[in-house]
């Protein structure tokens, strides 16, 4: 009896092998860079280049402090975050409100509004980078955190719409029309009606907004140039020009990088991945 | 737990406590709001995006036609910068490496991608986690993404070489980023591990929204796997499948940062992308003209938008033979 039903599970497991060996082999091709970087963050260049797949034992946490104070992580990580949080709580209001010009008014042109900015999300970067740093140069914003900033907005704003539009046109007509007979006017329609009924598309854009942001490296490295004003990419790319064979120290900048990714993702997984996957999956 | 829902709730459930007369509204149509409402709404986001995305689109077609370097006194030079983009060898490279890439790789990307979701689909354990794991690498940045690589990528100590090494296929490692015939590939392999886990999830989503009546008379068919997944999923799946290529496509289109660093376009030229050499011209070389990598800009432009206007057209041509 036990051994038959151990020999099922074993035919069981012979016929789905090939189908284990990929899962086993794909999680290990996602996950193991990352184990060596966390590995190698905790250990120092000499003790890498003696054996680059060492465990790090005895783990030098005092690296992490060393990137983060002396190697001015600190600072990169702050500029990220205020450019980061201004753009995209700055990028939800207008989206918002222009998704719902957008999803409920009927005027001349609503159309070829949504039609323009719908196009411009797949407009390549470099037919406005080059401009937008004359912009900036010309009045005064080139190598400034609020030059960055409404960059970035109008950056996201494209797909913010976009995806508020589509959510906010959901929204039922009845909501609006027993709003308007109870004398709410269009502004609290918009604040006590569309904002709270459409939330979860609102932090769904958010995390999309976010996550891009904190990982944008071209327009940061063009736009921005003082060192004091760099943000977490930048700064990453531009410590490993200056210190190429410091692999140990790359991988603790590296990993202050992806530390705070993986904190949020392990706590949010479902919601970053419904955010980061908006507008493809129907 | 569901946030719409309560929204909704609360949203009705205030409604009553703002009670005014009917005759306030004077019967005005909802659809028609005022000038100056509309205005409040759409003003905002409507200037900035005028400012910071038309105005630099239309500047970039104007520049193109400068030569710009001085700033203070462009030059008129017409059509000069166009002809010369025609016999820029190093453009023409650039064009074609980024053509190969935003029309293959994305194969690459969307093959894996199903494959993985189809994993899932068959009830694997630990399935929830496995998802998870798998997307994580969508979520790192492309300057993290590239450094790992590089490091993978490395010829002495490299994963990739010790992999290789380690089943005895000495003679096939080599230095994947130095040398122009794999480079490129590489950087494709770089790329689509980032992006598999993202096109795994819509695939799945789709996947489980697949009608299970079709599918278990397939079952009852003795329909195998091989067969179910050609006759039965895939074509269920194309709207989803195409949809994914599309993106997919344009995202290779405009790859910057990890070409930048990984290979600045080297070694040869032979990963040298439009997005790195416009970079090249404009701010690493020191040739100060802004002009020229406009009219790049402009051709890029045109050839991006061209391109997603006839993917879309192509599919949905075939859409429609279908039914």
């Amino acid at each position: 009896m036990q051994a038959q039903r151990w020999g099922d599970r074993l035919s069981a497991l012979l016929r789905r092998g090939p189908l284990l060996a990929v899962l086993v082999l794909y999680t290990l091709y996602t996950t193991l860079p990352f184990l060596w970087v966390g590995a190698m963050s905790l250990r120092t260049t000499a003790e890498i280049s003696a054996d680059h797949y060492g465990l790090p034992s005895p783990a030098h946490w005092g690296k992490f402090r060393a990137a983060w104070v002396d190697s001015n992580f600190a600072g990169y990580f702050w500029n990220s975050t205020v450019v980061v949080v201004s753009a995209v709580a700055i990028v939800t209001i207008l989206g918002a409100m222009a998704a719902h010009a957008l999803a409920r008014y009927k005027f001349p042109g609503n159309r070829l509004l949504y039609f323009i900015l719908f196009s411009s999300i797949i407009f390549p970067p470099q037919i406005v980078l080059l401009s937008l740093f004359q912009i900036l140069v010309n009045y005064n914003l080139y190598n400034t955190r609020a030059g960055l900033i409404l960059v970035y907005v109008s950056l996201q704003l494209p797909l913010t719409v976009f995806i508020l539009e589509a959510f906010f046109a959901r929204i039922p007509q009845d909501l609006f029309e027993a709003a308007r007979i109870d004398g709410y006017t269009d502004f609290q329609i918009f604040l006590r009606i569309v904002v709270p009924v459409g939330m979860p598309a609102i932090v769904t854009t958010v995390i999309l907004n976010f996550v891009h942001l904190w990982n944008e490296y071209l327009f940061a490295v063009v736009l921005v140039s003082d060192e004091d004003l760099r943000t977490l990419p930048v700064g990453i790319q531009r410590f490993m020009g200056d210190y190429f064979q410091d692999i140990g120290m790359i991988a603790t900048g590296v990993m202050i990088a992806v530390i705070p990714v993986i904190v949020v993702y392990t706590f949010f997984s479902e919601k970053l991945i419904q955010g980061m996957t908006a507008g493809a999956v129907k | 737990m569901s946030a719409p829902a309560e929204a909704a709730r609360i949203a009705l459930s205030a409604a009553p406590r703002r009670w005014w007369p009917a005759s306030r509204q004077g019967g005005r149509d909802p659809g028609a709001p005022s000038w100056l409402t509309l205005m409040v709404f759409l003003a905002p986001a409507l200037v900035l995006y005028a400012g910071l995305t038309a105005y630099p689109v239309i500047r970039t077609f104007a520049d193109s036609l400068y030569d710009l370097e001085n700033m203070d006194a462009p030059r008129f030079i017409g059509l000069a910068h166009f002809v010369q983009i025609w016999s820029d060898e190093t453009f023409l490279r650039a064009i074609r490496n980024t053509l190969v890439w935003s029309f293959i790789a994305p194969f690459l990307d969307v093959a894996t991608g199903l494959l993985l979701a189809l994993c899932l689909y068959a009830g694997v354990p630990f399935a929830r986690f496995l998802r998870i794991a798998w997307f994580t690498p969508v979520l790192l940045s492309y300057v993290v993404v590239s450094i790992l690589w590089l490091w993978i990528y490395n010829y002495d100590w490299g994963a990739l070489n010790l992999a290789l090494r380690a089943v005895g296929l000495d003679g096939w490692t080599r230095a994947w980023l130095g040398e122009s015939n794999t480079a490129l590939a590489a950087l494709m392999v770089t790329h689509a591990w980032k992006w598999a886990g993202f096109n795994m999830v819509v695939c799945l989503a789709a996947l489980h929204a697949l009608p299970s009546e079709v599918l278990e008379a397939a079952e009852l068919d003795h329909c195998g796997w091989a067969a179910k997944l050609r006759h039965i999923i895939i074509p269920l799946m194309r709207p989803t499948l195409l949809n994914l290529y599309i993106l997919a496509f344009i995202g290779k289109m405009k790859v910057f940062d990890l070409v930048w660093i990984m290979t600045q376009g080297g070694p040869m030229w032979s990963t040298e992308t439009v997005s790195t050499y416009v970079y090249k011209r404009a701010f690493a070389w020191n040739t100060f003209d802004l002009g020229y990598p406009s009219a790049i800009a402009v051709v890029w432009f045109i050839i991006v938008l061209a391109a997603a206007a006839l993917l879309h057209l192509a599919f949905r041509q075939r859409e429609k033979l279908e039914y």
